[in-house]
């Protein structure tokens, strides 16, 4: 057992890029990022630092993969040590905060993914996570939901109908975790609205849509990515899709960001997240508003803002919105993370309420009526946030803010 | 009781000698050796997805913002910043100081503002950092102590580096602080590595402290790329790096 073990270790430890062995071997575990980490300023326990799961790789790498420890020191990983690992490694959100907090500015969000992709080579990966990926190989999401659902949120919503076209200028992706769940499905039926209003010429997949991946790729299956990238692109090009809007921050950056590398091209098509595309269409006078005397506080994503570099566009969109925008301390590429992230749900609910907890307190002290978000994890972290620690305040998406304001939400 | 102090005496002589005349090939070697491996350990891994286009404008701009200025250590911890700004600074200054040793630069490069402020730039400031560099050090070690098993692990590299560091550091400073054995007539040449380098001093300093800290200077050199000292190199490739990748960031 133990032997295969470390057969495997070696073969899988053997995938961190010589960039990511580069930044193992120079973190200096100064803890710099630590104080900014959402999961650790929660637990204070230290297997969820961000510096220590530096250590705790590059302590198994060398194990494997150096000399001196191969001629002096202990070369054996045990399962202790996977199961070390994996409680660090999804004890994340995989929020990016670390990487600026760290001086050398490494690229933690991979390498954090990278360590998950090891902790499933070895068998390490948490039994919900896995289950998770039965589920996407079943029914291509990851909520184990018949794809013929993927289309329920039209029904429960006032729109009749939607199109599914076989040519289109524009295509609405709209995300497992907006079709599937129900407190998001409010989001879809204001952007299909909000779509209408401005008379675009656009279309959903319907059951063609499958998962972005994100769940795949930061669970540490690739390969499983990298079959819905192909199968999600083919499905947007041959419909002729010259714009992608979708809701979700995660899918925006996993379509910008990781399709390309996945692919090794970039798709024919632009991706926009919903809230750059209202920005437009609020900026060119195409969608007219009224603003609401609400004071709005808006959190960014992490994926939109601090990995997906969409800061400005929300703000822009906000003003047309509410007459007294307000910002958390933390905001922008700093932004602490909500805990909706990174798959922490499947691990450990209430590490995840206790994050989100510290946001919703914060929106509420800066006295906002309403907190405003731009990621279907992000609505889903605070309304749980809201039911089960009993903080009140209203929560919405941006686009559903611009519905109501458009009085048709 | 003569005998004794005569064989320590000697044993002494014996060693300085060696880490005057042989310890710096060996420091070269090892040194060279070190680098060689730490390379060969990142070439054998495989490359990343996507081909990395280091973006020169991005690149400088990432290294003077994180390297130069700390900028994130600034928004993350301000006390860490400072120590941080004060350690590199002073480094950078002892660095400086030693080349006027090795001949790189001389006293009359200050004289155009008056004898005295050269003095002071030669003689006196080099105290005030060496003592800067020192607390910055002992805050450093005190700190991981500290937080240490809480918010960081370290690997036994973490600390064999810096109390390296911190002894030769204290030998160093040690030196300025002892009286010279003499003052010669002309310059006092330790001669390291014939022609290649030669050290000039103006006094003769204490030969325990100078030797102390030359041998310690000497493994520490040798102990850099086997700590996480390397990042005196791979710290500036890293932001280079992700200046050049980051394209996610608002520009």
């Amino acid at each position: 057992m133990t032997a295969e073990l470390n057969k495997k270790a070696k073969a899988s430890l053997g995938k961190f890029t010589r960039r990511q062995v580069m930044e193992l071997d120079t973190c200096a575990h100064c803890a710099l990022c630590t104080e900014n980490c959402p999961a650790y300023n929660e637990s204070k326990d230290p297997l969820h630092a961000p510096g220590v799961r530096s250590a705790m790789a590059v302590k198994l790498y060398d194990k494997k993969y150096n000399f001196l420890t191969k001629l002096f020191g202990k070369t054996e990983i045990t399962e202790k040590d996977v199961e070390e690992l994996s409680e660090s490694a999804y004890h994340c959100t995989l929020c990016g905060r670390c990487m600026e907090s760290c001086p050398f500015g490494f690229q933690t969000h991979e390498l954090w993914s990278r360590i998950r992709e090891i902790v499933a080579d070895l068998g390490g990966t948490p039994i919900n996570v896995a289950r998770l990926g039965k589920m996407l190989d079943e029914n291509m999401n990851p909520y184990g939901l018949d794809p013929d659902e993927r289309l329920d949120w039209v029904d429960y919503t006032d729109l009749h109908e939607i199109p599914e076209e076989e040519q289109a200028e524009v295509a609405y992706f709209v995300g497992c975790t907006t079709a599937f769940k129900g407190a998001n499905h409010d989001v879809a039926f204001s952007i299909a609205s909000i779509l209408n209003e401005v008379k675009e010429d656009w279309t959903v997949l319907g059951e063609d849509e499958w998962c972005c991946g994100n769940p795949s790729l930061i669970s540490g299956d690739e390969h499983t990515a990298m079959e819905y990238a192909l199968h999600n692109v083919e499905a947007l090009e041959s419909r002729g899709v010259k714009k992608v809007i979708t809701g979700c921050a995660g899918c925006y950056r996993v379509f910008r960001f990781e399709y390309p590398k996945l692919l090794g091209r970039e798709p024919k098509f632009e991706i926009l997240h919903a809230v750059e595309y209202l920005r437009d269409v609020l900026v060119s006078g195409r969608l007219k508003v009224e603003p609401t005397d609400e004071k709005v506080i808006y959190h960014d994503p992490c994926e939109l803002s601090r990995l997906g570099g969409v800061i400005e566009a929300p703000r822009e969109a906000l003003k047309y919105l509410t007459k007294e925008p307000l910002e958390f301390d933390e905001n922008g590429i700093d932004v602490r993370c909500c805990g909706g992230g990174g798959l922490l749900q499947a691990v450990n609910n209430e590490m995840r309420l206790d994050i989100v907890t510290r946001r919703l307190t914060e929106a509420k002290e800066k006295g906002a009526d309403i907190l405003v978000s731009a990621c279907p994890a992000c609505k889903l972290a605070f309304t749980d946030g809201v039911r089960e620690r009993g903080i009140e305040i209203e929560v919405l998406d941006l686009l559903e803010l611009a519905a109501k304001r458009l009085g048709v939400l | 009781m003569v005998w004794k102090v005569i064989a320590l005496n000697s044993l002494l002589a014996a060693i300085y000698a060696f880490s005057v005349e042989k310890l710096p090939y060996i420091t070269l070697v090892v040194t060279f050796i070190g680098v060689a491996l730490r390379v060969m350990r990142w070439r054998s891994s495989p490359p990343d997805h996507e081909k990395i286009r280091m973006d020169p404008v991005e690149s400088v701009k990432y290294v003077l913002l994180d390297v130069v200025l700390f900028r994130k250590t600034w928004r993350t911890d301000k006390a860490m910043w400072l120590a941080l700004f004060l350690f590199h600074g002073s480094v950078a200054g002892i660095v400086f100081g030693h080349m006027r040793g090795f001949h790189i630069w001389s006293i009359h490069m200050f004289e155009a503002f008056g004898h005295a402020f050269a003095e002071f730039m030669v003689h006196t400031l080099p105290i005030y950092v060496g003592y800067v560099f020192i607390v910055t050090q002992v805050y450093f070690l005190v700190r991981r102590v500290m937080l240490e098993n809480k918010q960081l692990t370290s690997m036994p590299n973490d600390y064999i580096a810096l109390v390296l560091l911190l002894l030769k550091s204290i030998a160093g400073q040690g030196m300025r602080l002892v009286p010279p054995e003499g003052v010669p007539a002309t310059l006092y040449n330790v001669v390291f590595i014939p022609r290649f380098v030669v050290l000039h001093l103006e006094t003769i300093p204490n030969s325990h402290w100078f030797h102390i800290h030359i041998i310690l200077t000497q493994l520490f050199i040798m102990y850099v790329p086997f700590s996480k000292f390397i990042h005196i190199i791979t710290g500036v490739i890293a932001p280079a790096i992700y200046g050049s990748r980051r394209k996610e960031i608002d520009r």
